[in-house]
């Protein structure tokens, strides 16, 4: 699953520390979202969108194919 | 404020359950230690004192089970899974070991089959798959 989590942090000048401060989890975690290697789960998907203000699919788009 | 709380909050409780897990698993093995040179050290194989030294080491032991759920479940959810995976992998790796151990026991291969060295694989397998799972999810 795509993101982009990189672009949003950047436009709002969050430090990946910060955004992790704001949904409870560690900053690993949000570096691991933001190459893709790990896909959140639906609860902190709802966090990070509510965080932006944004829904859900306007975050994370499914891979093709 | 309520974001920065929420992260010091993961941070108090991932500590807590630290300490508490520390604390748990330094019981276990004391009481495993007690248990296991007790009979020949401290109470000539009495079979009572025997027997209530097992008892305690296995309580120790259910403690210690409770301490690390806990702890799994204090963690942010990249770590419970890396935990959980490893897990998957250590369970996996130790059921070949134990029976491939076995085995080369049944066909003399091997004297003096020690279980203490399937737990020895379980740890150490679980130990080297959290540090490569998480290493490679998180390397930056």
């Amino acid at each position: 699953m795509k993101n982009r989590l990189k672009v949003l942090r950047a436009e709002r000048n969050w430090t990946q520390s910060e955004l992790a401060d704001r949904l409870g989890v560690t900053r690993q975690t949000i570096n691991a979202i933001e190459k893709n290697k790990y896909d959140p789960s639906l609860p902190l998907a709802f966090k990070l969108a509510g965080v932006f203000d944004m829904t859900i699919e306007a975050i994370f788009t499914p891979d093709e194919g | 404020m309520t974001n920065t709380s929420e992260s010091s909050s993961l941070q108090q409780d991932l500590r807590r359950t630290t300490r508490l897990l520390f604390v748990c698993t330094a019981a276990w093995v004391a009481t495993t230690a007690v248990a296991a040179f007790g009979p020949s050290s401290l109470w000539a194989y009495s079979v009572s004192e025997s027997q209530v030294a097992i008892l305690v080491n296995v309580v120790a032991g259910i403690l210690m089970l409770f301490a690390f759920y806990k702890h799994l479940l204090s963690m942010d959810e990249l770590q419970r899974k890396t935990h959980l995976e490893a897990m998957a992998l250590s369970l996996g790796v130790t059921m070949i070991f134990t029976v491939a151990y076995v085995s080369f026991e049944t066909a003399n291969l091997l004297a003096n089959a020690r279980p203490s060295n399937i737990l020895f694989v379980m740890g150490i397998t679980y130990f080297g798959a959290v540090v490569v799972l998480w290493l490679k999810r998180t390397a930056e």
